[in-house]
This record gives C-alpha cells, sequence and structure tokens, in this order.
C-alpha cells in the first residue's frame, strides 16, 4: 500500500500538471481568438480555411492541392482581394486522416474563426471534413472528394467542383464503343485498388464495355496499402486482354507501365484513372513521356488549351511563381484552384461572406471554373462537369474525345513499346 | 504452367533482395539482442542515395552502391554509438522503441529533403529484359539476385572464416564468456550494426529500382523483414536467406494461382501456424531460461 | 496524508468533470477527447502487455472490430445518432473480447519475441479482411456512422464524457487487477512464468483472460472513436500507427506500473495532435516527435513513472533517517499483516 500512496500523488500532480498545461494551451489561444476578432473591419483579410495533407498517405497530392490554393490566393489578391479585402489562407496539416482532418476544421473553425473553409484533399477525408463544417454551418467546397460515397451522407453544405468519380471513365468505354466492330476490342482487363474514388469508375466503366460487348478477363482489386505492384501487372500481363483499364494513383500506374514494358505486353489501349495526367511525377519513372505514348488518362475537365475561364491567366501565373512547363501543372493544382473560382463568384455575387447566404447561393446558380462549367446539385455534385479523354502523343498529353474539345484523333491502337 | 514457373523464378530473385536487407536485421538481433525497426528506413535512406548519386551526379546506380554502402556503414556505426549503446537493460523492448523513434526522425528528414512524392531509381538497363521460358525477365531482377549472391557470400565469409566472425559468433551465443575470453564485445556490436545497416544500403538500392518509394514504404518492408527473421529464426543467417526466399515465392505463387489479395492473408496466416508449431522458426534457438 | 491524497484526487477528478464547461472551445475539447480516449486505449493495453509483459502490437484489431461492430449495429438495428450508440458500446466491448478469445488462444502459445510478431500478422489479417469482405465492411467505400443532430458548440461534450467514462473505468479495472492476486500472478507471469506456473499460477487462462479485459476496453475506443469522426475506412481503423503510438506512450509513461500508461498518454496525445496540425514543414513534425521520444527513453528507459518514482523515493531518503515515507510504512505494513496478507511487488 506504500507504493499506492506514492503513485497515486504522482497521479494526482502530474495529472494536475496536465490538465493545467492543456488549460494553458486552451487560454493561450482564445487569446489569440480575441485579438483576431477584434478586428474585423472592412480592411481585414478574410480568413479562408483548409487543411493539407502535408504528411501521411496523401502527401504527395498535398503539395499541388496546397499550391493551387496559393496561387489562387496570390491573383485574387493582386486584383484587389475579394469584396474589396485581402484574402488570408490558415492551411493546417491533416495528416491525410480522418481523425486529423477532424481536429484540424476543429481548429479553424473554433480556434482560428476563418470566414470560409474549403476542402482537404481526398475522399477519405472529405465527409469528415464536412461533418465538422456543417456543425457549424460553414460551406465546404472542395475539388476532390467526388466518391459516391460522399453525396449521400445527407450533408447540403459540401459542394463538389469536380467530376464525380463514376463518371470518370464513362468517355473512354464511349469512345470504345464507338469503334468500327472491326476494330474494336474483344476482351478487357480490369485492375484497381479497393479505393471509393477508383473503384466505382472502373465499375461503371466496366457495365458499359461489358453490355457493349466487350468481355472482362480480368477484374481485381487489390488494398490501398499495396506497396509491390508486381504480381497484380503480371495478372494482367498473363490476361493478354486487348484492352487494359487500371485504377491508379500515381506510384501504381508506374509499376504498371514498367512491367507492360518489361514484359513487352502491347495491349490495343491503356487507361489509367490517374498518373499519367500527374505530369513529370509520372513521365519521369517510366523513362521519359516516349514511353507515355498512347497511354490515356480521363480528365475532369482541365488541360493546358482549354478554353476555359482564367485559364490562360492561371498558366501564366503558375509558371511565374512555381516554374516548370504547363506539363508539370498536376490536376489537383487544378481542382484546388477552380474551388477558389467558385469561392471568389458566389461571394461576389452575393456580396457577402456568410455561410448560410454562401451555401444557398452555390445550391442555386452555376459557376464557371478552369475546369469548366459549374453547377451543384441538392447533394453537392457537379452536374455540368463532362469527363474528357486524354492522351499522351508525341510528348504532350492532349484531349482527344469528346470530338469537340479534342486536338487530335485517339491514337488507337497502342504503338508498341519503345 | 509458365505463370508458376514466372513466379517461382520472380520470387527467388526479389527474395534473395529481401535476403539482404533481412540478414541485416538478424545479425544485429542476434549480436546486439536488438530488433531494429528503422532497418526498413534505412533501406530507404540507402534507396534515396542511390537516387541522389545518380539525379544529380549522374553516378550509376550500380557503381554508386562503391559509395551508399561504405555511406551507411558509418551510418550505423552512428547511430549504434549515439543510440543503442545507452540502453542497459531490457535491451529487446527498449530497443524497439529507440529504433523506432530513429526511424520516426530519420523518416520526418527524408519527407523533408525529398517530399513524399514517389520517385525511383532510372538507367538504362532497368527496363531491358531477358526472355526466357515465355516471359521475360528484368536485368535489374537478375543483378540484384547476382548482388545478394554476393554480398552473402562475402558476409557468409566474414561471419564463418574471419577473425572478426569469430568474435561475433561467440558474441551471439553468450556475450559474457565471449568477454571473459577477451573479445572486445562492444567493438564487435558496433561494428555488426554497421554492417547491418550497409546491407540495407545494398538491399536499397535494387529495391529502389524495382519499386517506387517514398518515405512512407518503409513501413510496409519492416514488416516483411520483422515476419522474415521471425520465421527463419531470430538471429540465424540462414534463416533469414531461407526465410525470404519461401516468403517471396511462395507469395508469389499464391499470387498467380489464386489471387494476389488473399495472398498476403494466407501468407501471415500460415506464418501463424508455423510459428505456433515451431516457434522458434526454421533455424532458430528455443529460448532456454535467461538466468 | 491519506486526507490530503484522497483530497487531491477527487480534486483532480472535478476538473477533468468541469472540462468542457470550462473549456468550451471545440477545438480544445477535440484534442481532449482524443487524448482521453489514447488513455483509455493505453491503460487498456497496459492491463495486458505490461502486467504480463507479453507486448502486443495487434491492438488495433479490437480498435477496428471495436468499431465495424458498432457501425454494423447501427445499421442492422436502424440507430439514429446521437445517445443511443453509447449505449451500444458495452456490447461493442463484448464482441471485442469475443474477438480476443480465439485469437488470444492462438498467440499465446507462442513465446514473448515471437508473440509480437503474431500480433503483427493478426492484425495485417483483419485489415486485409476488411479490404476484402466488402458484404460486411462495404470495403473500401468505408462505412458511416450516424450523424448526432447536436449543434457544433455541444457537440463535443457527450463525447467528452462517454469517453472519460470509459477512461475511468478502464483505470479502475487497472487499479483492481493491479491489487488483487489475479493481478500478482499477472505480475509473476511477467517476471518469470516457468516460475510461475511451477507455483501453480493458470498462466494460461489468466493471459486469456487479461488479453479479454484489455481488449473490451479497446473496443470501446474504437468505437467512440469513429462515432466522434463519422466514417469508418478499413485503413484507418486497422492502422499501425495506432498499435504502435499506444505501445509507445506506455512506454513513455512506464509500462507495467499503474498510472504510467496514463501519464504518457496524457503527455504524448495532446502533443502529437498539436504538432501534426500546427507544423506545416513537410516532415518537422514526426523529426520532433521522434527526437523528443529518443530524448525520454534514452534518458528516462523505465518511462516516466518509475523513474519518477525512483527519484522521489531517493529524494525521501536523503532527507533523513526518519523519513516519512518509513514512517508511514511501518504502520501500513502493521495494518497489512493484521490482514493477514503479504504485499507483492508495486
Amino acid at each position: 500500500m506504500v507504493r499506492s500512496t506514492a503513485t497515486f500523488r504522482k497521479f494526482f500532480s502530474l495529472s494536475g500538471i496536465i490538465v493545467l498545461l492543456l488549460a494553458a494551451l486552451a487560454a493561450c489561444s482564445t487569446q489569440q481568438n480575441n485579438a483576431n476578432s477584434n478586428t474585423t473591419t472592412q480592411s481585414s483579410p478574410i480568413l479562408i480555411g483548409a487543411s493539407i495533407a502535408n504528411s501521411g498517405d496523401f502527401s504527395a497530392d498535398g503539395k499541388p492541392t496546397r499550391e493551387g490554393y496559393e496561387l489562387w490566393a496570390d491573383t485574387i489578391n493582386k486584383q484587389g482581394g475579394l469584396l474589396g479585402r485581402q484574402v488570408k489562407l490558415d492551411l493546417v496539416n491533416d495528416n491525410s486522416t480522418p481523425a486529423g482532418v477532424t481536429t484540424a476544421y476543429q481548429k479553424l473553425i473554433n480556434v482560428d474563426h476563418v470566414d470560409l473553409t474549403v476542402g482537404p484533399f481526398a475522399d477519405l477525408t472529405a465527409v469528415a471534413a464536412a461533418r465538422v463544417a456543417h456543425r457549424s454551418g460553414y460551406a465546404l467546397i472542395e475539388g476532390s472528394g467526388t466518391a459516391v460515397a460522399v453525396f449521400q451522407q445527407g450533408l447540403d453544405n459540401i459542394f463538389s467542383v469536380s467530376l464525380s468519380a463514376k463518371n470518370y471513365l464513362v468517355s473512354f468505354a464511349e469512345y470504345i464503343l464507338s469503334l468500327p466492330a472491326a476494330q474494336r476490342p474483344k476482351t478487357a482487363a480490369y485492375s484497381t485498388q479497393q479505393d471509393p474514388f477508383l473503384g466505382p469508375q472502373l465499375d461503371e466503366a466496366r457495365s458499359l464495355l461489358e453490355n457493349g460487348g466487350v468481355k472482362t478477363v480480368l477484374n481485381q482489386q487489390y488494398p490501398v496499402e499495396t506497396s509491390d505492384y508486381t504480381p497484380y501487372a503480371q495478372k494482367v500481363v498473363a490476361s493478354g486482354a486487348d484492352l487494359v483499364l487500371l485504377g491508379t494513383f500515381t506510384p501504381d500506374s508506374v509499376a504498371y507501365v514498367k512491367a507492360f514494358k518489361q514484359q513487352h505486353y502491347n495491349p490495343k489501349a491503356i487507361i489509367a484513372a490517374s498518373g499519367p495526367d500527374q505530369g513529370d511525377q509520372f513521365t519521369g519513372p517510366i523513362g521519359g513521356t516516349k514511353v507515355a505514348e498512347g497511354i490515356f488518362v480521363p480528365n475532369g475537365g482541365w488541360y493546358a488549351d482549354i478554353n476555359t475561364f482564367g485559364n490562360t491567366q492561371f498558366q501564366k501565373d503558375y509558371i511565374a511563381k512555381y516554374g516548370g512547363s504547363t506539363a508539370d501543372i498536376s490536376s489537383d493544382t487544378v481542382q484546388a484552384y477552380s474551388v477558389g473560382q467558385v469561392l471568389t463568384q458566389a461571394v461576389t455575387k452575393i456580396h457577402s461572406i456568410d455561410n448560410a447566404k454562401l451555401i444557398q447561393e452555390l445550391h442555386s446558380d452555376s459557376f464557371d471554373t478552369l475546369q469548366g462549367p459549374v453547377k451543384f446539385a441538392a447533394d453537392g455534385q457537379n452536374t455540368t462537369a463532362v469527363a474528357f479523354l486524354f492522351q499522351w502523343q508525341n510528348g504532350n498529353l492532349i484531349p482527344v474525345y469528346p470530338q469537340n474539345n479534342a486536338q487530335a484523333n485517339p491514337e488507337y491502337p497502342k504503338r508498341t513499346w519503345p | 504452367m509458365t505463370l508458376i514457373i514466372e513466379a517461382v523464378v520472380l520470387g527467388i530473385l526479389t527474395g534473395s533482395v529481401y535476403a539482404l536487407m533481412a540478414s541485416g536485421l538478424t545479425l544485429v538481433f542476434g549480436v546486439l539482442d536488438i530488433i531494429n525497426i528503422a532497418q526498413g528506413i534505412l533501406v530507404i535512406v540507402g534507396a534515396y542515395l542511390s537516387y541522389t548519386l545518380e539525379k544529380y551526379f549522374h553516378i550509376d546506380i550500380i557503381l554508386g552502391l562503391l559509395v551508399t554502402i561504405p555511406a551507411l556503414f558509418l551510418l550505423g556505426i552512428g547511430i549504434e554509438w549515439a543510440f543503442m549503446r545507452r540502453i542497459k537493460r531490457d535491451r529487446v523492448m527498449i530497443s524497439i522503441l529507440v529504433t523506432f523513434a530513429v526511424a520516426l526522425v530519420i523518416e520526418g528528414l527524408l519527407n523533408f529533403i525529398f517530399t513524399p512524392n514517389y520517385v525511383q531509381l532510372t538507367a538504362p538497363y532497368i527496363d531491358a529484359a531477358l526472355p526466357v521460358f515465355g516471359f521475360y525477365l528484368p536485368y535489374i531482377y537478375l543483378f540484384g539476385f547476382l548482388l545478394s549472391v554476393v554480398v552473402l557470400t562475402l558476409l557468409y565469409f566474414l561471419v564463418y572464416r574471419t577473425k572478426f566472425g569469430f568474435g561475433l559468433r561467440a558474441s551471439m551465443q553468450d556475450r559474457t564468456a565471449a568477454a571473459l575470453i577477451g573479445i572486445d564485445v562492444e567493438r564487435v556490436q558496433t561494428v555488426t550494426f554497421g554492417i547491418g545497416v550497409a546491407l540495407a544500403a545494398a538491399g536499397g538500392m535494387v529495391f529502389g529500382a524495382t519499386n517506387p518509394f517514398n518515405a512512407a514504404t518503409s513501413y510496409d518492408l519492416i514488416s516483411r523483414l520483422l515476419v522474415i527473421i521471425v520465421l527463419g529464426g531470430m538471429g540465424s543467417l540462414r534463416g533469414a536467406l531461407f526465410a525470404s526466399l519461401a516468403m517471396l515465392v511462395i507469395s508469389d505463387i499464391i499470387d498467380v494461382v489464386w489471387s494476389p489479395v488473399w495472398a498476403n492473408v494466407i501468407f501471415f496466416a500460415l506464418l501463424i501456424v508455423l510459428l505456433l508449431f515451431r516457434p522458434q522458426g526454421f533455424f532458430g534457438r528455443l529460448e532456454g531460461r535467461k538466468q | 496524508m491519506k486526507i490530503i491524497r484522497t483530497f487531491g484526487l477527487l480534486a483532480v477528478l472535478a476538473l477533468l468533470l468541469a472540462f468542457p464547461l470550462l473549456f468550451g472551445d471545440p477545438a480544445v475539447t477535440t484534442i481532449a477527447i482524443f487524448t482521453l480516449l489514447f488513455a483509455g486505449a493505453t491503460v487498456a493495453w497496459n492491463i495486458f502487455s505490461g502486467y504480463t509483459g507479453y507486448i502486443s502490437l495487434g491492438s488495433a484489431v479490437f480498435y477496428g472490430v471495436g468499431g465495424y461492430a458498432l457501425a454494423l449495429l447501427c445499421k442492422a438495428w436502424n440507430i439514429q445518432g446521437g445517445y443511443m450508440p453509447f449505449l451500444l458500446l458495452p456490447l461493442v466491448g463484448l464482441i471485442a473480447s469475443a474477438f480476443a478469445i480465439p485469437l488470444g488462444w492462438i498467440a499465446l502459445r507462442s513465446s514473448r519475441h515471437v508473440f509480437v510478431v503474431i500480433t503483427i500478422a493478426m492484425f495485417y489479417i483483419f485489415q486485409l479482411l476488411a479490404f476484402n469482405l466488402p458484404g460486411i465492411t462495404n470495403g473500401s467505400d468505408g462505412m458511416f456512422l450516424p450523424s448526432p443532430p447536436w449543434d457544433a458548440a455541444f457537440f463535443n461534450t457527450p463525447f467528452y464524457y462517454v469517453s472519460l467514462i470509459v477512461l475511468l473505468l478502464c483505470f479502475f479495472v487497472s487499479w483492481w487487477v493491479r491489487n488483487s492476486k489475479y493481478g500478482l500472478g499477472l505480475l509473476a507471469i511477467r517476471d518469470d512464468e516457468e516460475r510461475a506456473l511451477s507455483l501453480g499460477v493458470k498462466t494460461g487462462a489468466y493471459k486469456l483472460v487479461a488479453f479479454a479485459i484489455s481488449a473490451f476496453f479497446i473496443g470501446m475506443v474504437g468505437a467512440l472513436v469513429n462515432y466522434f469522426i463519422g466514417s469508418l475506412y478499413p485503413a484507418f481503423a486497422f492502422s499501425p500507427a495506432f498499435d504502435i503510438t499506444v505501445a509507445l506512450m506506455a512506454f513513455l509513461g512506464g509500462v507495467g506500473t499503474l498510472v504510467g500508461p496514463l501519464v504518457g498518454a496524457l503527455l504524448l496525445a495532446p502533443l502529437q495532435q498539436y504538432l501534426t496540425v500546427q507544423l506545416q514543414i513537410v516532415g518537422l513534425d514526426l523529426i520532433l516527435f521522434g527526437s523528443l521520444l529518443l530524448a525520454v527513453i534514452l534518458l528516462l528507459p523505465e518511462g516516466i513513472v518509475p523513474s519518477l518514482r525512483k527519484t522521489w523515493t531517493r529524494w525521501k531518503a536523503s532527507r533523513g533517517v526518519r523519513s516519512p515515507v518509513a514512517g508511514s510504512r511501518e504502520k501500513e505494513e502493521k495494518a497489512l499483516l493484521a490482514k493477514g496478507g503479504r504485499e507483492g511487488n508495486g
């Protein structure tokens, strides 16, 4: 019993210290807030909060997303700001987890008292963020939470500016089925990560293609945590399919391409859900843009030469700020920037940053972005987004379908690996 | 049938690379009683080092080994001197924590220096493949296998034919007795740790050439390596080699014959079953009473 | 002495109970909730791994099972968000324990080192099952828990109190185990299992029971965290980070002690949350966290609580021959002898 005395003494003194520390932390933050909220005059900045995946599973997408938001903020500020006030971004890390996102948005809304919130990267975290925002009545415009489940939660404050996941590969399926019967591929292999963004894409494409007579010879799904994609690539190679549809992000798309090249496997067409659109993160490891020749990738509506709202200015500003070329611009950046554009237009139209009014405006009006026109359905999906089909041709990623946006005809069948 | 042959061949080739990395881990456990959780991230460090040499100094990745292996050897010695040496009691459990903390710091540094973007080692010959048995065998796998064979043979000679190896094996069997007969156990431990990390460098180069990687890939790596050394018997070099080959070959065959997804589940389940019947792994020693 | 001790304890308890009322800021209470839940998980983990010495790196299995159990129950019985899911928590805990029995029986047949790896393997198996049984778990599309209708200012409060109750309950069980004959048996297993067995301690049954108790609370924590966040995905429900963090917190505070895991969690959890959110520079949070861990582990290898206790005892001893510690020890020893028991290892 002696030890217990010392133990409990320690317990109470230590946990007492902890509680005091937490209290001090809370006090400090409250102090800070009082300082912030007391100076909301006309000339004070509008604070826009978002969480960025600086670490964790989505950290590769965190950086381009942040660049997109920051570029938008810079552009807006150069043009005089939003409603005459400068825009200030409050970006915190969310570690790519729903728990991190919950903490992040709680902090943004309750500690930093941001005026507006915009979305984190990823489907897995969008719902968590939207729920936190919803409780406080904040709108959440985001560019990358497009999985089917995101829109089924009964949240009226989530607005996805990008094409819904389900529809990404629809244009590709349409294109394949539009080919004359002699040229059309007979068999198809589907290989995807078990991800809420990728899964629905492949499922939708598969049902369209199967209905159109393309036989499925392989349909495999594997865990997201995989790091060795070789066995899956081998299975695809072994299937000998004419058509390969891959549900991938960047690292696995690279792994597949390398495996196909090593095994001299030349299907008539290859499409990867994402990866080939990530600029040099894709072309670098596979061995150059030559190797990418003929690979298709769907697009939610943006490419370098598209004639959409603000595109020319965006690209100029991007290169000025970050260097490189337009081929390096990632779709994550475009999505984040488009979020900013919708925000700008909505806020300017209603002349206010009140969230309730903003939500109403977002539900009723239509907007224009780098990715094309945007109109939100009741559940937050963007109903006017069209899936474009892109292909690497002669070192450039260009749109090839639908016809009216195409810069060239699709290259089919795919040439053999260089 | 070709598929199965392909699976076996690839399993052996990739298994040899894992054997390289696992040998370092099991050696360190045998001599220092330390489970080096940082081995996974150190492999990645080796891979990044090869990557930097290749990208910025245009040194070929194979030649680059002449730099990365000694560099990581020194890093290993540094880590042992700075951290491992301080652990006096309850080495196994505390070492897990310490090495994990070291791994966290290194992971943070790698993320900071290289960003979390995935990279892969490139070289003109990486994608070239040798047509054999009805499929293509990428040269890089062959090279990795040769490298492993060479390095593991050298290791074997070191451990079984040199005076240092004698000291190493003695320390593995009984640290006190070894010290009593005049072996500088501390020096043996430091050098062994360095060797363990240097092996990670070699494995890292091949791993980086065949897989896209970033700092977070280390988690999957260390889990596999831990499973391998337990399967093979902790402290046994032969066990590490055998277990690596067995694990990769079985995995690859199940991938091909059944489904890659269930391969992992089956693999872990088999591991558990084996351990229940033979808890010391293939070649390990049964734990005796520690006085 | 006793009066001061009890009074101090009550004061701390009062503070903990009043916390959300004093600091209503949801951002702060969010961190507090995660802290309390991590503390609960760590104390629970310690009941098994700390007392028996078998380090388990597979506690995420029960965390995930708890989360999915709650989600599935809510779906099957059509339960709306609100207070009802909280009432399901004991059931969830029992489900987690039910999983623990066969898993523990299999895993505990091996030696300590191998046990660690088996728990890691089991963890991976469960994660893979969660991904690949979409009929049950909805696979990678994830499951969602019902959303409580409370407004922003109030939302965190019920979660806070329920988490506090779970933590207190868990701590109480840990305390009760520690001071019981059963707990003595566990500690004996930790110190020397063969000798304990030869002295008649039913080592197999004892370990399994501890494993099940541990799983009970970890399952509840898993359910609570996921209910709080609202979404449940295989990668996060079965996350290796959880395993490692819980073990680390326990080690930091002093594994095997009563209070150690609590202290470790109370220190580390808020720090981790804070570092993650605050630091913008990629990688800096890991560097700082890892360095901090290194410093503490190397300087205080037994953990905070035992090291502090040693310093305290040394300080007391240095104050003179007739130290108050010795004084009260005599009194208490007399009381114990009168009770007829023998004090075991603290």
